[in-house]
């Protein structure tokens, strides 16, 4: 007994005395929380005198950038690592938030990742992040409906139309609506609008000249698509309100034939324990309009390092290790959440797990990333305005609206056109 | 008939205010499917697994703990700060009483998104972010103006004869205000505390920019970190707030009797 | 009359400090800010003192000007309800009655209730497809439910009436302290008289009850002005922009884009609207907030 305490005693206290480093990381509180703690606990162990202090924040993206911007903008050193969102790289790294990590994250590691990630996290020629989740829109339809009607997944959003309101009206069910989508007024809508958008040959904006390219010909008929077609014919209004789990779960209780979410939702729609077409699903890229390619947004989550960081390279070796090969296995085989790393793609025991990753790859890679500005969040928040204000509204001037939205987003574009220029 | 209608205003009342909140109760023992069933389904099959993961897997209870600090911590500091505010402003004959009271009117006024910058940087300048004492700081400043507005108004329909006939015994005015203003303003001394200690329970911007280590955080922001990234544990949040909410509904039955108590003694006086 | 001994700083000091500290100076601060021109996410353009160029380009904000209407929209619908619904609850809980200590503490639980929690309760009411809105209006008849949130007439109103749920028994409880200081002596005189439950009401009750009503109005509408949470959660200021509350909108300017100067023009607008509805609100009743002599 007194030896066991002498035991502990001896070594319990260098521990208390030596000088222990704390390196701290904000995050959210992830789907496998346990599965973190056991990662930074194998980090502590692999690295003796360094504590990793968990910072939690809400899942939500907005609320998670109100909490990490305060500390930034107040340079507050209290913060080493933190989670940054796909949109952010270029918001931060303008700020001079986020620190470049070229000298530890050179192109040859950058390859190892999903190059629509890399590019995501690359600003003016340095990259500020390393992509740790990647996401993508997706399309989930019911295979059963359509096998039993004899029809193959469409290649084209027409198409898709055309399939649902067949469907629907054989089927006389009436709780069954033809999509399930994210159109509330929020960032997921620009997600979803932009997959239009871009499958018809438009754009948001003119990366080169700085402007915006929502009034053009091409975009606004991809939204006046939406507005007459999907809204209005096969989705529920609704949908006007759907963030990603009111849609999911119209999906999952067999209420909607097609379904535009994010790779996530394929482990919650099979889960037969809350889901009621468990094996009846399918995936597949999003359809397009007739000859152009099928286009995704790109989501996901990246590690980053404060600029105002006291220990960068101790931060550098705990972000190495949080999207070393290893540990993004053992995410991904723990959560179902699509890793990184280009090679865990084809990973037999990865793949065993989650065999639609295999066919989801060339999404990952394909997949576009939001437009890469500093002042991405006013453009989205006039983007939002934009398609919430067209698609609303059953008879609204879409040409006017997107002017509007132009004009605005060609205001903001100026201010950082003028800061290129000094 | 006027019995009638009374039981019916009660009954309205009781069904308006309980309905919503009775439905999240119901929600708390529904497992995922039936939450989600369309239509809904109203009774559940009982179960008790969101209380179990609210507790085990997200810590309500450490979250309930330090709401519990943080409100009570605010409610008794800023009640007594604003008590000895009021009780000056209406006793000593101050000229510019009017003046003060209205400024705090007008501090109360302004949007907290704005200030929550700079009151961020004036905490974390004296070091007192993610710290009991800079949180409840804040809140006994936000609980102020209120607290202090509410109990003027308390006091003001005070008689002072009793006061006075005290202050010529030689009773300073310290003694005044806690031996004889406190018990006859009770009931406004409970109503007021009983709104600051809600207002503190329920503040959730300040907490969620302030407190950010997990051991720290406050109710609103513990349960704001309940969905995970898209997915809404309706469940988990209905069950953590029903456990939320029901020391509140205890307190409040407490201070129930206090406030009638006061209401006897003040009946008296006529 | 003040005695020069009295101890008027001890008293007051306290309440100076918090205040000064932590309302004042970030007040203040907001205030120097709204002159400025700073955009965090463009640092090179660096902190501009640009005078009143950010209310200007707000009164020309399109966006500016229907949050504004909005908000007066929301102000003026709310507060009155819940004034109103609080002094029906105060009313009915200034009767003794069985089981009144439980119908007390029931009316408290809206207020009780953290508005993040009850703010995505009420979402999960209004839903489409799954929502107890629907079912109490239509059953299981789903293809006639409604989508309040999601459609720009109704999303409003939906939530002012989660804004009213939740705050009434505020009012009501102001309302209910301020009924009971009326000294029962008054209405058993007024009984003798032969006055009807009407008139007791309005030459005894409501005279006696104007201060209680004036706080409760005030602060409603000060509250109503700065609602934020229900918003963030059920609607993020949409669709449509339906429900972009001029708080919300400075918010997203602050937070969400970095544009702090305007942000805070936006938050001195509000604060502004507060203070004129608030001198309305006293000159309109009369209401002296202290009187010229203490209480005898």
């Amino acid at each position: 007994m007194i030896g066991l305490l002498v035991f502990a005693t001896v070594f319990l206290i260098p521990a208390e005395v030596g000088a222990e480093t704390r390196l701290r990381f904000v995050t959210w509180r992830s789907e496998a929380a346990r599965i973190f703690q056991q990662i930074i606990a194998d980090f502590e162990i692999g690295h003796p005198g360094i504590k990793v202090i968990q910072e939690i924040g809400p899942s939500s993206s907005t609320e998670f950038h109100d909490l990490v911007t305060q500390k930034l903008r107040n340079r507050d050193a209290e913060m080493d690592v933190f989670f940054m969102d796909v949109v952010w790289p270029a918001e931060f790294a303008a700020a001079g938030w986020a620190l470049p990590m070229d000298r530890f994250f050179p192109p040859t590691a950058q390859s190892g990742f999903l190059d629509a990630s890399v590019k995501a996290n690359t600003y003016g020629g340095h990259i500020y992040g390393v992509p740790m989740f990647v996401d993508a829109g997706m399309l989930y339809y019911r295979k059963d409906l359509l096998a039993k009607y004899q029809l193959r997944p469409p290649d084209t959003w027409p198409e898709l139309v055309r399939q649902a309101q067949f469907i629907i009206s054989q089927e006389r069910d009436p709780y069954l609506t033809g999509y399930s989508a994210q159109f509330k007024q929020y960032e997921g809508l620009v997600c979803n609008m932009m997959e239009f958008i871009l499958s018809n040959g438009g754009a948001l904006w003119d990366e080169q000249r700085l402007k915006s390219a929502v009034h053009t010909a091409k975009a606004m008929e991809a939204v006046r698509f939406v507005r007459d077609d999907i809204v209005r014919l096969i989705a529920n209004r609704g949908i006007l309100a759907y963030q990603e789990s009111e849609s999911l779960a119209l999906f999952t209780q067999g209420r909607a034939v097609f379904h535009r979410n994010w790779p996530y939702a394929w482990e919650a729609a099979n889960d037969a324990g809350q889901s009621k077409v468990a094996g009846k699903i399918g995936v597949m890229p999003l359809p397009a309009f007739s000859g152009h390619k099928s286009a995704a947004t790109l989501g996901g989550w990246q590690l980053a390092i404060s600029r105002f960081s006291r220990h960068p390279q101790l931060a550098w070796e705990f972000v190495q290790f949080m999207t070393g090969s290893e540990t993004q296995k053992r995410i991904a085989l723990r959560t179902g959440r699509a890793p990184a790393r280009k090679d865990l793609y084809h990973d037999p025991e990865i793949l065993k797990r989650s065999p639609q990753f295999q066919s989801q790859l060339e999404t990952f890679t394909l997949a576009t990333p939001r437009p890469r500005t500093p002042v991405y969040l006013p453009l989205s928040n006039i983007l939002q305005r934009y398609f919430s204000s067209a698609i609303a509204i059953a008879d609204s001037n879409i040409e006017e609206l997107a002017r509007s939205a132009a004009r605005d987003m060609d205001r903001v574009l100026d201010l950082l056109r003028d800061g290129r220029k000094s | 008939m006027k019995k009638l209608a009374f039981a019916g205003a009660v009954l309205w009342i009781g069904a308006f205010t309980l309905l919503p909140f009775l439905w999240f109760l119901l929600t708390s023992w529904k497992s995922a499917g039936e939450i989600t069933a369309i239509p809904p389904v109203i009774w559940p099959n009982f179960r008790w697994n969101n209380y179990r993961a609210a507790i085990v897997e997200y810590g309500l209870l450490h979250y309930i703990v330090n709401s519990a600090v943080v409100a009570t911590a605010t409610t008794v500091i800023s009640i007594f700060v604003a008590s000895l505010a009021a009780f000056a402003l209406v006793r000593f004959k101050l000229q510019w009483a009017r003046y003060y009271l209205m400024l705090l009117l007008a501090l109360s006024m302004f949007p907290q998104i704005a200030i929550a910058g700079p009151v961020w940087r004036l905490l974390s300048f004296v070091g007192w972010l993610n710290s009991y004492h800079g949180i409840v700081a804040a809140y006994i400043a936000f609980a102020l103006p209120f607290a202090v507005w509410v109990l003027t108004t308390f006091f003001e329909e005070l008689p002072y004869d009793i006061e006075e006939a005290a202050l010529i015994d030689g009773c300073t005015r310290w003694q005044a205000l806690r031996l004889i203003v406190f018990p006859l303003a009770a009931p406004g001394i409970f109503t007021a505390a009983i709104l600051v200690f809600i207002q503190a329970w329920n503040e959730f911007f300040f907490a969620l920019i302030i407190l950010t280590y997990p051991a720290l955080q406050t109710l609103p922001v513990g349960i704001a970190l309940f969905p995970g990234e898209y997915t809404m544990p309706w469940g988990e949040i209905a069950a953590a707030s029903t456990v939320a909410t029901l020391p509140l509904i205890a307190l409040t039955l407490l201070f129930q009797r206090r406030i009638v108590q006061g209401l006897s003694a003040g009946a008296v006086k006529g | 009359m003040t005695n020069r001994q009295d101890p008027v700083w001890r008293f007051l000091l306290p309440s100076f400090l918090f205040i000064g500290l932590f309302s004042l100076y970030p007040i203040i601060e907001s205030f120097r800010l709204s002159f400025y021109r700073m955009i965090l996410t463009m640092p090179w353009l660096g902190a501009k003192f640009v005078g009143w160029e950010n209310y200007w380009d707000l009164a020309t904000d399109p966006v500016a000007r229907g949050s504004l209407v909005t908000s007066l929209l929301f102000v003026a619908v709310t507060t009155p309800i819940e004034v109103l619904v609080g002094l029906a609850m105060a009313l009915v809980l200034n009767e003794s009655f069985r089981g009144r200590g439980w119908l007390r503490a029931i009316v408290l639980i809206p207020w009780a209730v953290p508005t993040v929690v009850s703010s995505q309760m009420w979402r999960f009411i209004f839903n489409d497809r799954y929502g107890l809105f629907n079912y109490l209006l239509f059953g299981s008849a789903t293809q006639n439910y409604w989508a309040p949130l999601a459609e720009p007439g109704l999303a409003l109103m939906a939530v002012m009436l989660a804004d009213i749920w939740k705050t009434s028994s505020f009012a009501g409880l102001i309302l209910l302290a301020g009924l009971q200081g009326i000294p029962r002596d008054l209405y058993e005189a007024a009984d003798i008289d032969g006055a009807t439950a009407w008139q007791k009401f309005r030459h005894v009750t409501l005279p006696l009850l104007k201060p209680a009503l004036l706080l409760a109005l005030l602060f409603r509408t000060i509250d109503a002005l700065k609602v934020f949470d229900l918003v963030f959660v059920m609607t993020q200021g949409g669709p449509a922009d339906t429900t972009n509350i001029l708080q919300f909108y400075g918010y997203k300017k602050i937070f969400a884009e970095g544009m702090i100067g305007y942000g805070s023009a936006i938050a001195v607008v509000v604060f502004a609207i507060s203070l004129l509805l608030s001198i309305l609100y006293l000159r309109v009743s009369g209401a002296g907030i202290i009187r010229r002599e203490p209480a005898r």
